[in-house]
């Protein structure tokens, strides 16, 4: 799954560090989310976008978009 | 599960493992001394000693169950998989071994093996699935 939270962790001036203090994880977890070698579950990705005032498919996109666009 | 963060987790699981070592390293070198003291310690007392001696091991896997529930869920995926793959592993060279042993290829391997064969794989497939191994393994 694609992600802007790097943009968004830059955006802010946090380390990986400082964000994965702020989300209670390890700092690999958001090395791997960042790579997208790691997707997260629903409660953390509410918390990612709680922490940066955002929705969860303003942070996160799976690429099916389209998916909805189709559907509507 | 308890709500602790990642930094909490292992802070916790540190904190216990070092007294169960230390319990480990006092039962070991005590338990050899104790039966050192006989010329033929009696079975009941060989089977007491190895019994404690095995103990903190039980508490060591206790704790790393612990610790994996309480982790943070990238690193608790990563620990699932590598002990399913320690676990796989182990169980294929016990079988393999097994078979051999079944035609006199090989002597009858030490069980007492298995436990270190077991932390080894584990703790490679921990190590090398979370470097190398990348999305494929942590997806």
């Amino acid at each position: 799954m694609i992600n802007s939270l790097r943009e968004l962790r830059a955006e802010r001036g946090w380390s990986q560090g400082d964000l994965a203090d702020a989300l209670g994880v390890s700092r690999q977890s958001i090395n791997a989310l960042e790579t997208g070698k790691f997707d997260p579950s629903l409660p953390l990705a509410f918390r990612i976008a709680r922490l940066f005032g955002k929705g969860i498919e303003e942070i996160f996109d799976d690429g099916l978009g389209h998916l909805k666009k189709a559907a509507e | 599960m308890p709500e602790v963060t990642f930094r909490e987790a292992n802070k916790r699981y540190r904190r216990a493992f070092i007294p169960v070592m230390v319990v480990y390293t006092i039962a070991v070198f005590g338990g050899s001394y104790l039966l050192k003291q006989f010329e033929t310690p009696p079975t009941w007392l060989s089977a007491i000693v190895a019994l404690i001696m095995a103990a903190p091991i039980g508490g060591v896997l206790w704790l790393m169950w612990r610790l994996t529930r309480e982790t943070d869920e990238f690193t608790r995926q990563k620990q699932m998989s590598a002990l399913a793959a320690g676990g796989m592993i182990t169980a294929f060279i016990s079988v393999v071994w097994g078979f051999l042993e079944l035609y006199n290829v090989v002597p009858t391997m030490w069980t007492f093996l298995v436990g270190p064969i077991f932390f080894l794989t584990y703790g490679l497939v921990y190590c090398v699935g979370g470097r190398s191994l990348g999305a494929g393994f942590e997806k």
